[in-house]
């Protein structure tokens, strides 16, 4: 303490007043170095967002989870995230039965877990088995990505085969996901609470943890016998970085000027309005797709006010989403024109539908009996044409998204009531559909089935649906084995839910990362996560 | 002596039965719980049965259940993070422990500084003592970010990433210990001017004191009583500050610990972390009362 000099520190703050009005875009000129030999070795520096939560690997959806996961485990198989196509990994190959209800899967030999364990037939079988079925003595929930999962069958130490109570065509691409990550069988064996931590995930990627400080630091250090990579990868053998250090840094500014001022190398989720701040200061903006259910405001059928679809209708006719883009956001974030971003699996362009027409959305109003009233918001049978929304919090601008929204429905008369609320009174009220009319979300995956993950009553099923037909035909999609009749069944279910006015797609959500220049070999998954295996750096 | 610590100590033990109790029942009393906004996570997909079952699970067994095992140092286990509560504190305690104490140190040299420097300076006396004012009102959040700004990614004189263990801490400790200097500096400066004003002053000086000895030896330890129970008072505004602090420059204590499990209604954690803020908090107040009369004669009967 003797160190410090408060007298002096004192003025040196005070004189400082006069300077904060200005900050950021200060940083060196940095050169856009061009990728030359890949050189072993470094340490890079990764600023997450959000401490990681449970690290049970079906939870790993969450980015903070997903972008330690990622390094320490290895899937089944690779999803290419330029052409969505399905490649071998740690399965060399596969083979699917007629009605997609019978998977078998020949492993790659002599993959290890980094704690010397096998990754063989049995390992892959014990994985699926909590994954498809959940563990009840465990306490460990099932996965999303496996549907209609019955039971394995370890054929011989390199084979495995699973089998399935109904066709389920999504399951080559869901051992592909984040969640579908192989650990050990003493891991997967653990309950709950113990899979939850990170000193107990042991996988078989191409880092492993070094040390952690938990909601603080995590340091990977890379496996030096590692030699299994997707064969498709440019790299193969052990990662070109010997240390990750992922530290957590919750503050937005913080993590930009940590970047900008060199303290870090790669920082994830540089919100829109900081974008220029990190190219002005030589620095890589990346804004990742993530491929799946687009941001968006989802109509509750089931609320009182929204169960007549012309309402409904109205009000997608009354948002301007073009509007929230270019006011809020940046060329990273494409207007949505169906509900399916445009590289998702099985979309279809319909913005001829989505298009922004306040007097038709009027004149619904109108026929719908809905009436102006003094205050310029309509009424009916002395009901005020008022909707409530929570503020989404791992969307990005949820608040100021919702504000302009809100702005563009009082000019058709309608009131949304935006509700920033502590998370216990949302995790209660989320679910009622008089409370919670509007439903501001997005989900992320490379498959036809997040479609089903977003609208289905049995998964987040974000409408409360009361809508039979659109869970036949969800159910439908995700049991159809042919590949061209699935792809126009999610067209066919993306035009019911836009003309029956279930949603106002917004935006296509990305993640946005700050990359330094000289960090190479930047890569992601399918959805938006990073892989540090290839990364590299020239300093 | 020893009768007015056994009342006092009783007296302890019946404000943390007390804290812990409202606890229990505020949190009991909040919508939701940490198990709906952690399973209900649309990720999972789970149906209100699952989420029925896991709660059985969870179930921490009651009031008297947890009493109990508080009594044995049994915190149970955090919801959100599947850790026990006692690791999470022995990784937090330390942390806050050494930023607390140092932005409390720091606090106490720039009341000193503040209110003897406005007992001595004649011109600057008045800016001096409106110090104290703008410090208080500086919110903690905007000060760190502003710290934070100029000197570590303007001037680069300090790393808010990595850095070694001082580097680490010099930042926060002065976040923290501006807006807890300026009650003390307050009282302090208060108490000065009420001690000059006193008969025995001009007597003192009329002996041929300086003013620098008649300061030192004889108003400083008049004046000091009072400002002691003000710095018991602040200790709550440091656990407070340390939960913006925290957060803002990232550190891993149990101010960040409190916010997190705030947000996801971590039961357990916030159950002990009342229960051990409250402890620090009525133990350093009970140090307070013992200095007392050790301070002010008067006081020791």
């Amino acid at each position: 303490m003797s160190s410090f000099r408060p007298a002096v520190v004192t003025v040196a703050m005070l004189a400082a007043v006069g300077l904060l009005t200005s900050c950021g875009g200060s940083g060196a000129g940095a050169q856009a170095a061009s990728d030359g030999e890949p050189v072993y070795g470094g340490t890079l520096t990764y600023l997450e967002h959000q401490p990681p939560t449970c690290l049970y690997l079906p939870a790993a959806g969450f980015y903070p989870n997903g972008g330690v996961l990622n390094q320490l485990t290895d899937k089944l198989t690779w999803q290419n995230p330029e052409t969505l196509k399905i490649e071998p990994w740690i399965a060399t190959k596969w083979e699917i039965n007629e009605d997609a209800t019978e998977y078998t899967f020949h492993l790659r030999d002599g993959v290890t877990f980094s704690d010397g364990t096998p990754l063989d037939a049995e390992a892959v079988a014990a994985n699926f088995d909590v994954y498809g079925r959940g563990d009840d003595k465990l306490k460990l929930p099932p996965a999303e990505f496996v549907n209609n999962y019955e039971r394995s069958e370890v054929v011989d130490a390199r084979t495995v085969r699973f089998h399935f109570s109904k066709p389920s065509p999504g399951f080559l691409q869901g051992t592909s996901v984040i969640g579908a990550g192989l650990v050990s069988k003493k891991t997967i064996g653990l309950p709950y609470e113990e899979q939850c931590q990170l000193k107990n995930v042991v996988g078989s990627g191409p880092f492993t943890v070094a040390k952690q400080v938990v909601d603080k630091e995590i340091d990977l250090q890379a496996r030096k016998d590692y030699n299994w990579a997707p064969p498709s990868s440019t790299h193969q053998g052990r990662a070109y970085l010997d240390l990750i250090k992922i530290i957590v840094t919750p503050e937005d500014n913080v993590r930009v000027g940590a970047l900008t001022s060199g303290q870090a190398d790669y920082v994830r989720y540089v919100q829109a309005y900081d974008e220029a701040t990190v190219k002005n200061a030589g620095f890589v903006v990346k804004g990742e797709p993530t491929r799946g259910v687009n941001n968006g405001l989802y109509l509750r059928p089931a609320n009182s006010i929204l169960k007549d679809i012309r309402v409904r209708k109205a009000l997608q006719a009354g948002t301007d989403a073009k509007e929230v883009v270019d006011t809020l956001f940046t060329d990273n974030y494409p207007v949505a024109t169906s509900v399916l971003s445009h590289l998702a699996a099985g979309y279809v362009d319909l913005s001829d539908k989505l298009v922004h027409d306040p007097d038709t959305a009027n004149k619904l109003l109108d026929e719908a009996g809905w009436t102006r009233g003094a205050d310029g918001i309509r009424e009916k049978d002395g009901v005020k044409l008022r909707l409530g929304v929570f503020v989404a919090g791992p969307q990005p601008l949820s608040k100021q998204t919702l504000e302009l929204v809100a702005q563009q429905w009082t000019k058709i008369g309608v009131k949304l009531e935006i509700r920033p609320a502590d998370s216990g009174t949302q995790a209660v009220d989320i679910k009622d559909a008089e409370k919670t009319a509007v439903n501001h979300s997005m989900v992320g995956r490379a498959d036809q089935d997040v479609i089903k993950s977003q609208f289905h009553t049995e998964n987040r099923d974000v409408i409360l649906s009361d809508d039979k037909k659109l869970d036949q035909l969800l159910e439908e999609e995700s049991a159809l084995a042919d590949e061209t009749k699935r792809n126009e069944k999610v067209a066919e279910i993306q035009r019911y839910v836009i003309d029956q006015g279930y949603v106002i797609p917004l935006f296509e959500e990305p993640q946005v990362y700050g990359i330094a220049p000289y960090v190479h070999g930047a890569a992601f998954e399918a959805v938006g996560r990073p892989s540090f295996y290839s990364v590299w750096l020239s300093k | 002596m020893t009768k007015y610590l056994v009342k006092r100590a009783g007296q302890a033990l019946l404000v943390l039965w007390a804290a812990f109790t409202a606890a229990y029942i505020l949190l009991q009393a909040m919508p939701g719980d940490s198990i709906l906004i952690k399973f209900q996570n649309p990720e999972l997909g789970l149906s209100p049965e699952q989420i029925a079952k896991i709660r059985e699970y969870y179930d921490a067994g009651g009031y008297l259940h947890t009493v109990l095992g508080f009594l044995h140092g049994d915190f149970g286990y955090s919801i959100d993070t599947g850790t026990p509560v006692v690791e999470r504190l022995a990784e937090g305690l330390p942390e806050t422990a050494r930023l607390a104490a140092c932005a409390f140190v720091l606090a106490v040299l720039l009341a000193v500084l503040i209110a003897f420097g406005s007992a001595y300076s004649g011109r600057l006396r008045g800016l001096l003592l409106a110090v104290p004012s703008l410090f208080v009102s500086v919110p903690v959040f905007w000060l760190g970010i502003l710290l934070i700004q100029i000197f570590s990614f303007r001037l680069r004189l300090v790393p808010v990433i990595g850095g070694t263990e001082l580097q680490q801490l010099v930042l926060p400790v002065l976040t923290l210990a501006v807006p807890i200097s300026a009650p003390i500096a307050q009282v302090l400066a208060r108490g000065i001017d009420q001690v000059l004003t006193q008969p025995f002053v001009p007597v003192v000086a009329a002996k041929g004191a300086s003013r620098s000895w008649i300061l030192w030896r004889h108003v400083a330890r008049n004046a000091l009583p009072p400002t002691l129970t003000v710095a018991g008072l602040v200790f709550g505004e440091l656990i407070a500050g340390s939960v913006v602090t925290e957060t803002v420059f990232g550190r891993n204590g149990i101010g960040r610990l409190t916010e997190q499990a705030v947000n996801a209604q971590d039961t357990p954690v916030l159950l002990a972390v009342v229960v051990v803020a409250a402890t620090v908090f009525v133990l350093v107040n009970l140090l307070v009362d013992v200095l007392f009369p050790v301070l002010d004669p008067r006081l020791a009967t």
